[in-house]
């Protein structure tokens, strides 16, 4: 790498970004929108519901903000200095074609993490640093892929099973059967009592307030009158607590703690249904348990990296498009993946049957499937869900985000940019 | 290769073609050309004869169809041969947000100079170019001619071997045309080697050593500009015809 020219390059985007007054107008549209947010969002009658409101939408606005705006400067960062000619001064000099990407990468995405990390201090500012925030488990299962492996045989052989299913492909129907494990109902009748097993993280033991999280809602999604006692027993520890819930579609129950000195690496939560009809529940969707982490501070602190992430792989991916086409149609192509890549998630939950019979559907379901594949490393992080609901952002997912989009995806983008710059400079 | 041969051009060809990759245009065909150190070159032509296509394969900025293109006897897309060469575009296309000296500076730092030598360079040439006044003032409010004197400033920062100067006086008064074609004999003296393209032939006649003359993409004459016995512009338009101004002529009609 070309430390010279890299901070060259670096410092030339970053002074354009500041004298354009580009990095002014974020700054000022960014803190107007962190300190209207709270006159803005009314949440949901309750204190809680606002302050999770305030959270996510504030701090998600200015991301969102912040993920447009650089995204059209990224797409110009190579595409206007080429059509402007500039560009060509810097390639006849002796740096290589990465590092000028690399370098205007760096410096957008620096622009992004200043203007971002001012509303992260209003928002630490005005909040309580201190408020406790949880780990939020899920129970332990076989995954739905080795669920579906195992019923594929049974599946297949049944009479029910419809014609078009049989003759279509094995992973298509294994998928199909995976999406319909993950979202697998487990009906808790009366009196009856149902147990999923959890992993603990290291060093919890029964001083620890544990809460459970439980989603009661059916396959209507309709709220369901629940009333029941839940037990967390734990290597000779027990957490107790009962729900009475009939308003709410999420409800966390706290369980007292049994008094007794252990530290426990895994537990079974159970529940019986004392009311007076069935419950459905989904595991793998709606039963959690949330164990004591760290606070809102260092919370806020992970949510900001791995906002920083994205909008790094945002830059990234527009650095290249401007480097391989013309920044009208980069800045198109851009946006519109944004688009595509915020949408196709539910696109495909909405719509999974790959045995759509239309070709126009199938070939859009496919490729909506390929969009969600491809995003996945974007839309499967959700700081800002987890930061307004005091649940962890995990330290392992926040070190992936960084590996994966401020390292890896740059040294792709920028490599692949190295690639079209020469064929495209002369046009 | 012979050490003293900084640039040579062998059989090249360069076709644009269109979006369906269909020939549109050949703007050099089967060019070949050989500039040894320290001499200054003038390539000549009309408009459309292949000038700038020439130059910015030579500058590695195009590939050639066909044909192999060197300079110091490497790819003119290596990061080696990229840091022997220095470049004055036909226009100035500075950074609008840059100063003067901030824009020698950005130049300085791609040819990998430390911080200390590159401010000591740029202090040099912005009193070389009598810009010492206004270096720091943002270039967007430069005059062309000043524009140009900073271009030329970031073109010599790296103390290049060879200078690939396209239409130098392009754009400056009679007297900062003078002081160009001064600098680039001096530069020449000192042993640098020079390329440029004119349209202006007294500005060749006055600084090249060695002609060459482009037409439809070939090259119709090439020779010393002290061999040539007659005047540059006879030469010229002795090989190259005056079809401006035929068209003219017709035109008038």
């Amino acid at each position: 790498m070309q430390m010279s020219s890299f901070w060259r390059i670096f410092l030339l985007e970053l002074t354009a970004f500041v004298r354009s007054r580009s990095l002014a107008i974020l700054v000022a549209a960014s803190t107007v929108w962190m300190f209207a947010a709270p006159f803005l969002f009314r949440g949901d009658g309750t204190s809680e519901g606002a302050r999770q409101l305030v959270v996510h939408y504030s701090l998600g606005g200015v991301a969102a903000l912040l993920a447009v705006s650089l995204l059209a400067s990224a797409t110009g960062a190579i595409a206007r200095e080429r059509a402007e000619k500039r560009l060509q001064l810097t390639l006849v000099r002796p740096v290589r074609y990465m590092t000028v990407a690399l370098g205007k990468i760096a410096a957008l995405s620096a622009a992004g993490a200043l203007v971002l990390g001012l509303a992260a201090l209003i928002e630490a500012a005005r909040g309580d640093v201190g408020r406790p925030c949880s780990h939020l488990l899920s129970p332990v299962m076989q995954s739905p892929q080795d669920e579906a492996l195992e019923m594929y045989e049974a599946y297949m052989k049944d009479p029910r099973t419809p014609e078009a299913v049989k003759k279509a492909r094995k992973p298509v129907v294994v998928r199909l059967l995976a999406q319909r494990a993950f979202d697998r109902y487990e009906t808790v009748r009366t009196n009856d009592v149902a147990t999923w097993r959890f992993s603990l993280p290291r060093g919890t033991d029964d001083a620890d307030i544990v809460k459970a999280r439980m989603r009661f809602t059916n396959s209507y999604g309709m709220r369901q009158d629940v009333v029941g006692l839940l037990d967390f027993a734990a290597d000779g520890a027990m957490w107790s607590g009962s729900v009475r819930n009939n308003t709410q579609a999420v409800v966390d129950i706290p369980l007292g703690a049994s008094g007794r000195n252990v530290v426990a690496e895994a537990g079974m939560l159970s529940f019986r249904n004392n009311g007076k009809s069935a419950v459905m529940l989904r595991p793998r969707r709606d039963v959690n348990l949330l164990i004591p982490a760290d606070g809102f501070g260092w919370n806020l602190l992970r949510a900001y990296v791995e906002l920083v992430s994205i909008l790094t792989l945002l830059v990234s991916f527009g650095v290249f498009l401007g480097s391989a086409l013309g920044r009208p149609v980069a800045l198109f192509t851009a946006i519109v993946s944004l688009a595509v890549a915020e949408m196709s998630p539910s696109v495909v939950e909405q719509y999974p049957d790959e045995l759509e019979k239309d070709p126009v559907d199938a070939i859009g379901l496919h490729i909506t499937r390929a969009a969600v594949e491809t995003t996945h490393p974007i839309s499967s992080l959700e700081p800002l869900a987890r930061l307004a609901e005091d649940t962890c952002v995990e330290t392992r997912e926040t070190v992936r985000a960084v590996l994966s989009n401020m390292l890896v995806a740059p040294l792709l983008f920028a490599f692949l940019s190295a690639l079209v710059i020469p064929r495209k400079t002369s046009d | 290769m012979n050490d003293d041969m900084v640039i040579s051009l062998k059989g090249v060809s360069k076709t644009y073609r269109d979006f369906w990759l269909r020939p549109m245009v050949n703007a050099v065909d089967g060019l070949d050309l050989t500039v040894g150190r320290g001499e200054v070159f003038g390539l000549l032509g009309p408009n459309g004869s292949g000038k700038s296509t020439t130059i910015k394969m030579i500058l590695g900025l195009l590939a050639p169809t066909a044909g192999s293109v060197s300079i110091f006897g490497l790819s003119p897309q290596s990061v080696e041969a990229r840091a022997r060469l220095g470049y004055l575009p036909e226009l100035s296309y500075l950074h609008p947000y840059l100063t003067a000296r901030e824009t020698i500076m950005y130049y300085a730092g791609l040819c990998d100079l430390k911080r200390s030598v590159a401010a000591e360079r740029t202090r040099e040439l912005l009193k070389m170019v009598q810009l010492e006044d206004v270096a720091d003032r943002s270039v967007a409010g430069f005059s062309k001619g000043m524009a140009r004197r900073v271009a030329l400033a970031s073109a010599l920062v790296g103390k290049p071997e060879l200078l690939v100067l396209d239409e130098p006086t392009s754009g400056l008064d009679p007297v900062s045309t003078k002081e160009v074609k001064t600098l680039v004999k001096a530069l020449a003296m000192n042993g640098m080697t020079v390329l440029m393209t004119s349209h202006l032939l007294a500005d060749a006649e006055d600084i090249c050593d060695q002609v060459m003359i482009l037409d439809r993409g070939k090259s119709v004459a090439e020779g010393r500009v002290s061999d040539l016995g007659e005047s540059l512009e006879e030469f010229f338009l002795a090989k190259v015809g005056n079809a401006d101004e035929f068209v003219l002529a017709d035109f008038l009609a």
